[in-house]
């Protein structure tokens, strides 16, 4: 409210918004694939990576999309989400469960922590209107740094899961062989020479987006697209703001549990500890490179982002590698992801409170 | 008016900033001086070790050497005085010697060759480099140090 | 609508007045708690824990001052202390590689540092221009952003581009810092300069004396046209740009002189622990100080030179006796650690969520102030017409 706009700001920010950086990344990107093949590096079995990357993180950044879309920003707090797939992860092992049912045992479980996490988590989002992001990100770590305490305290005993010395507390990466590793991806797997496609995992990552995408367009849906575009109104029209953004929350969080339960059953471990930390911002700049802003996502924006940015993920270090010796990846991909997720907050028209 | 004289304020104030640091860069030079007490030669002639050397640098007795001994001690800036205690035989009386000279910028570590420095020959001769052994090297040698870092989170974050 | 309607005076009506003060001693209190909770487990000595709260105060609180400057602008906790801390990591590299030690090694470093502080902060104070309003998340995400710019300079420019001579601080491959740079030779020169021993506790005079100066100089500074300026930008952008007082500008110079004194903050830490972990030391400096700042009871939009120290206090001696408590009642090390890392977030979420909440009530009292006024005016209108 507080900015004063002349006719040439708008032009030059309209010009800007259709996405100079998301141009780059794209050009990039595909610089980077024609590159490939040229450097040495196996244009197929990068693309199968590409594949694979993505239908492990699809759901992750998926998350993104009830939050963004009632108006609280972008889901920093996304960790709080995966402790409780964690959770499920670990209990439904820690039950006996073994091979694919192990997996959906792990859903069951993890769904009543999301719901209860996410309730919470959305009623302390409704106290705070207008600074949600830099809460979420707090939130989300004081969960993983509390849930530090409990992997240890929890009195785990499954012999694949705790340290084998002490008899208590959970390892920092657990295995999944015997249990959901490669749960989705195994199912109707299609091997054409290099290139491997996990079709269960994108089928499940089809079904959830086009879950969210009907569910968008159903009453509720456009209630809370309405709450994220214009609470005043929304509230005007009769609607219980407090309620659908609290509904968003709760979705955003169980789509968390189930996004790194599908990680972890393409990656085949369970990572615990810090590693849910820093989780929140590549999914994060995902959706942002796909063309989303800080109040506004389309099913269309995950799935482009994704596929960018684990694209550049996979390209860059096998490209910089084959042609300079020199594995500049990290540094490029924290510079690329973070700028992304800056230019996003630099860019919206106006305040969400 | 007023913004040229805030120009030449600013000016001053800069070159003032980087006059301290060319000082800073004079007086801050560290050097590390390896004192040796080892039989030299030199134009032919030979220069016996003493029996005995102590080493005090800044009031602090830094080595005591020995025949054919080396010691060592960390110094700031070109000046650099020490006493020497000296014993030229066992048994004999120990005479003391206040040396003073400057150092070369260039050279990270110094070697002084006591025998050579007390029959007053000239620097080229009691005076070398000392080039540190190339190390075999270990890529990993990450948690060197670690457990200094009194106030880190132990947490590897690496976004 | 007294609660938080105005940012610096404290004292309006006497029951409110209470009630901040409460609040705002609720979060140091907590920590009361928890340390005399703590403090007889973990059994250490008197002597042991003094000292050790000494040192860190020398450590830490120049660090930590660095954060007030902003939050007089409004601007809440600067996250992006961590570039200036990035800066003055970067001048101590090319010291050390340049050989320059002790006293004159810090001053040269600091006299780096300080362009590329300026540098930075003058990026970060335009990029947070952009996003008022978002300052927190925003300066949050830039100390990523710039953490990746550091990687890339200090991981492969410096000894390709940027010469670096000495084979103790590159990396065997021929350029890259490694981890870890030694300090052995500007190790403590600070703290040791006038150091005195009082009954078995070492206080590092002269440290002290350099962070008592940077407060008289922030002491002073609020009295300034720039320091009110900055406090009137603070209470309402608004207001002040009705005044007269480039706000952008103004919010900008706050965003450089933190960052600045952040840098100069860093030597002066890093001289205290003696080596750089060159990748690490700066990544997570920026949390512990905001912690250790909202521990002395500051908030987001309010925070003094008392909070600072109260908060070095009383948040380093739960560092301290948090971990081997931990290990007194649980049996397990790590517990201790994992707590300590809790508390520090659970803190900053708290205050994040206590100044929000306040913020939000003020904003409602407000308009539902200019509602009734409103609506008695309409009323006052109606009441003309009828008669």
């Amino acid at each position: 409210m507080t900015e004063t706009k002349t006719f040439k700001d708008r032009v030059v920010a309209s010009l800007k918004n259709f996405g100079l950086p998301r141009l780059i990344i794209t050009g990039f990107l595909v610089l980077l694939l024609v590159l490939a093949p040229f450097v040495g590096a196996d244009l197929p079995t990068q693309i199968s990576n590409i594949i694979n990357r993505f239908s492990w993180n699809g759901i992750l950044v998926l998350a993104m999309v009830p939050m963004v879309h009632s108006g609280c920003g972008l889901n920093f707090g996304l960790p709080l989400g995966i402790i409780s797939g964690l959770l499920g992860a670990t209990l439904s092992i820690e039950f006996g469960f073994t091979g694919r049912l192990s997996f959906l045992m792990a859903i069951l479980i993890a769904t009543p922590f999301a719901l209860v996490l996410g309730s919470l988590y959305g009623w302390l989002l409704n106290k705070i209107k207008g600074g949600e992001m830099m809460i979420a990100t707090y939130v989300g770590f004081s969960s993983v740094s509390l849930m530090c305490m409990m992997w240890l305290l929890l009195p785990y005993h499954s012999p694949n899961m705790v340290w084998g010395l002490a008899g208590k507390g959970l390892r920092t990466t657990i295995s999944l062989e015997g249990y959901y590793n490669q749960a989705l991806a195994g199912i109707g797997q299609i091997n054409i020479g290099n290139i491997s496609i996990p079709t269960g995992t994108l089928l499940f990552f089809a079904l959830l987006a086009f879950g969210i995408w009907a569910f968008l367009h159903t009453k509720t849906g456009t209630a809370m697209t309405a709450v994220g575009s214009n609470p005043v109104f929304a509230r005007a029209a009769g609607i219980d703001v407090d309620k659908i953004r609290m509904l968003s929350v709760v979705m955003s969080t169980w789509l968390a549990a189930i996004g790194i339960l599908v990680y972890e059953q393409g990656f085949g471990f369970i990572q615990l500890y810090m590693a849910p930390f820093y989780m929140a911002l590549p999914a994060v700049s995902a959706i942002l490179i796909g063309g989303a802003s800080v109040n506004k996502a389309t099913i269309m924006n995950v799935i482009i982002g994704t596929i960018l940015f684990q694209g550049i993920v996979t390209m860059i270090p096998t490209v910089m590698n084959n042609m300079i010796h020199m594995d500049m990846s990290e540094v490029i991909r924290i510079i690329a992801s973070m700028g992304m997720i800056l230019f996003a907050l630099t860019r919206k028209t106006e305040a969400s409170r | 008016m007023r913004s040229k004289r805030q120009i030449l304020f600013r000016a001053g104030a800069l070159l003032i900033v980087l006059l301290i640091a060319a000082v800073m860069f004079i007086i801050g030079r560290g050097h590390t001086v390896y004192f040796d007490n080892k039989t030299a030669e030199y134009n032919g002639q030979e220069y016996e070790a003493f029996h005995k050397v102590v080493v005090t640098v800044d009031g602090e007795q830094v080595s005591k050497l020995g025949k054919r001994d080396r010691g060592m001690a960390d110094t700031m800036g070109q000046n650099f005085v020490m006493t020497l205690e000296i014993t030229d035989e066992k048994g004999a009386q120990p005479h003391s010697h206040k040396v003073s000279m400057s150092l070369p910028y260039s050279m990270d570590g110094i070697i002084i060759n006591i025998p050579e420095l007390m029959a007053g020959l000239p620097a080229d001769a009691y005076l070398s480099e000392f080039v540190v052994a190339p190390v075999e090297e270990t890529e990993s040698e990450t948690a060197e140090g670690e457990d200094e870092l009194g106030d880190e989170f132990g947490i590897g974050g690496d976004v | 609508m007294k609660a938080g309607s105005n940012k610096y005076t404290t004292s309006e009506k006497k029951p409110t007045a209470f009630g901040t003060i409460l609040r705002q001693a609720s979060v140091p209190l907590m920590f009361i708690i928890i340390c005399a909770f703590c403090i007889p487990i973990a059994g250490l000595s008197p002597s042991y824990l003094a000292n050790e709260i000494v040192t860190r105060m020398g450590r830490n609180s120049f660090l930590i001052l660095s954060l007030l400057i902003p939050i007089m602008a409004g601007m809440g906790l600067n996250f992006g202390m961590t570039l200036g801390a990035m800066a003055g990591e970067i001048g101590l590299i090319l010291v050390s590689d340049w050989q320059i030690v002790g006293i004159p090694g810090m001053v040269l470093a600091a006299i780096i540092s300080v362009p590329i502080s300026i540098l930075l902060g003058i990026f970060c104070g335009k990029i947070l221009n952009k996003a008022k309003g978002r300052e927190m998340i925003t300066s949050y995400i830039m100390s990523f952003f710039i953490n990746g710019i550091y990687q890339l300079v200090v991981l492969y420019l410096m000894g390709s581009v940027i010469p670096i001579k000495h084979s103790s601080i590159k990396l065997p491959r021929g350029y890259g810092i490694r981890n870890t740079v030694s300090l052995l030779n500007m190790r403590q020169k600070l703290d040791n300069l006038i150091a005195i021993n009082v009954s078995g506790i070492k206080i590092p005079v002269m440290t002290f004396i350099v962070i008592g100066i940077l407060c008289l100089f922030i002491i002073w500074f609020r009295k300034t046209k720039l320091g009110q300026d900055m406090r009137a930008v603070g209470q309402d952008m608004e207001v002040a740009r009705d005044a007269g007082i480039d706000v952008e500008r103004t919010r900008i110079i706050s965003i450089v002189m933190s960052t600045v004194l952040a840098g100069i903050g860093m030597i002066i830490y890093l001289q205290n622990m003696g080596n750089i972990a060159t990748y690490s030391s700066h990544s997570q400096i920026g949390m512990f100080c905001i912690a250790a700042l909202l521990v002395g009871g500051a908030s987001v939009d309010r925070a003094s030179i008392g909070n600072v120290f109260l908060g070095v206090i009383l948040f380093h001696t739960m560092f301290i006796v948090a971990p081997r408590a931990g290990a007194y009642i649980t049996g397990d090390s790590m517990i201790g650690e994992y707590f300590r890392v809790f508390v520090s977030y659970a803190v900053i979420t708290l205050a994040l969520v206590m100044y929000e909440t306040n913020k939000r009530r003020a904003k409602s009292e407000s308009s539902r102030e200019l509602r009734a006024q409103q609506d008695a005016d309409e009323a006052n209108a109606a009441g003309k017409e009828n008669v």
